[in-house]
């Protein structure tokens, strides 16, 4: 008997205006795996990420996800599924409060700790996987923050959350290298403590260093895996 | 010059000595302001941010009217307020004209659109990457309509600065509903057109201060609800 999945796709398929712009004949991802997506820009990997991320409904086909159909009536519902499974995406910004209160916030929407003793140390060691201090980060603004800063945060706020599933899209793309390796850090740290990794990139270097498998991705379809 | 300089040492001396006609205006301008604030915040906040938020049939229609309000000639909703309130007009029974309430109807037809306006911005304006940043988080549709305020608070804050300031400065409609009554429905700024055609400076330029000074914590408030507001790209992680 084959072990269980946390993703399967059969014939997943979207459309834009009537164009296709993905189509995965059959995708399996397990548990705490490694997935790397390349591809050019247009190349499918943002739709890929956001229908894994539950924030596209596939046109046709099956997606399966922790062994349940993700069909039209689970999707009415799809924040409890966007609980377990969580986006970094390109378009992703901070709220206009404290690093502390953007990293607590995806805690508060699922009436978790937040606050207290309890919820300052889940938000500490969010921080601490993204490489930020909590002593020197947690107070300052939103505005106070430099624009690798400011995604190491969102990062740390899906890493409070310890999802099933961690989707990141083009997560280094303007950073330097020092906040390049600590994104590439802390999306160990999520495999590490159980979470699947799924991560679209330009750079094949760095989906190599993070990912078991890469595929490559070129209009929408899936044309090979790289090694 | 002389007669300003006399004038000016005479409305500190009344200012000084509480005098009770002069802060008989001003507490009339809090009541009428206050009155017609409230009515017009409690209206035009959910009202402002429906209009923002949500995409329905006729938004556009309802954006444009609310943008003329905006350019209504003060005198024209003295007019129509009057019309209303005389004891031949449709709400004539409730004896509203001359009294401080009516003033309140007036003025809260000035400040509504304002309100409504700068909310309905304030909302379409928040980062359009706000939706999917939220989503991505978990949050269900109430949350994100939550999250849609709470983002667009600074700016609502600044809607109400605004149409306070617009609302405490305004004479036409005070004048034309309220009747300037002494004692009673007179305020600030009509106490000043009056003083002035009299020639009894004064009160007026007591009065003109107590306006200025207002007016001067009013941009205060609004200089740092701008700052508060701005930026709102800031601290984005957009690749």
């Amino acid at each position: 008997m084959s072990a269980p999945q946390l993703y399967s796709l059969r014939g997943v398929a979207v459309s834009y205006g009537g164009a296709e712009a993905l189509r995965v004949p059959e995708l399996d991802i397990a548990p705490g795996a490694g997935l790397g997506l390349y591809g050019h820009n247009g190349s499918g990997k943002s739709t890929l990420l956001r229908v894994l991320g539950f924030l596209l409904a596939p046109a046709a086909g099956v997606l399966t996800f922790e062994g349940r159909r993700v069909d039209a009536a689970a999707m009415r519902h799809g924040h409890l599924l966007r609980r377990r499974a969580v986006l970094l995406g390109q378009d992703t910004c901070l709220l206009k409060r404290s690093v502390a209160a953007n990293v607590a916030y995806g805690l508060k929407l699922r009436g978790e700790p937040f606050n207290g003793a309890a919820g300052e140390a889940r938000i500490a060691r969010a921080l601490a996987l993204a490489g930020l201090d909590y002593a020197a980060y947690a107070r300052r603004s939103w505005r106070q923050l430099s624009g690798g800063e400011a995604r190491r945060v969102a990062l740390a706020a899906r890493l409070a959350l310890s999802p099933a599933a961690l989707l990141l899209d083009e997560p280094t793309t303007g950073l330097d290298r020092a906040s390049t390796e600590h994104v590439k850090a802390a999306a160990r740290a999520a495999r590490e403590r159980g979470a699947a990794l799924v991560v679209a990139s330009h750079d094949l270097d760095w989906l190599r260093d993070c990912a078991d498998t890469v595929l490559e991705l070129k209009d929408g379809r899936i044309v090979g895996t790289l090694g | 010059m002389d007669y300003f300089s006399e004038g000016l040492s005479r409305a500190v001396a009344l200012l000084l000595a509480l005098d009770p006609e002069t802060f008989s205006a001003v507490w009339a301008t809090a009541g009428v302001t206050a009155l017609s604030l409230a009515v017009s915040l409690l209206l035009g906040l959910p009202l402002g941010f429906g209009l923002g938020y949500f995409r329905f049939r006729g938004r556009r229609a309802a954006r444009l009217f609310v943008d003329w309000m905006l350019s209504l000639p003060t005198v024209v909703i003295g007019l129509i307020v009057y019309a209303l309130l005389t004891t031949r007009g449709v709400l004539g029974e409730w004896g509203l004209l001359f009294t401080v309430p009516g003033m309140a109807i007036g003025l809260t037809i000035l400040g509504l659109p304002i309100i409504i306006s700068m909310t309905a911005t304030a909302v379409e304006s928040t980062d359009s990457r706000l939706t999917e940043t939220v989503l991505s988080l978990g949050a269900d549709r109430w949350q994100l309509l939550a999250a849609t305020l709470s983002e667009a608070r600074f700016a609502m804050a600044l809607a109400a600065a605004s149409a306070f300031g617009r609302i405490v400065s305004e004479v036409g409609i005070a004048m034309m509903v309220g009747g300037n009554i002494k004692w009673h429905t007179r305020t600030i700024t009509t106490a000043i057109a009056l003083e002035t055609g009299r020639g009894e400076f004064a009160q007026g330029i007591a009065l003109g201060i107590v306006l200025m000074l207002v007016a001067l914590v009013v941009n205060l408030l609004v200089h740092l609800l701008r700052g508060a507001a701005g930026g709102a790209g800031g601290g984005g992680t957009s690749a």
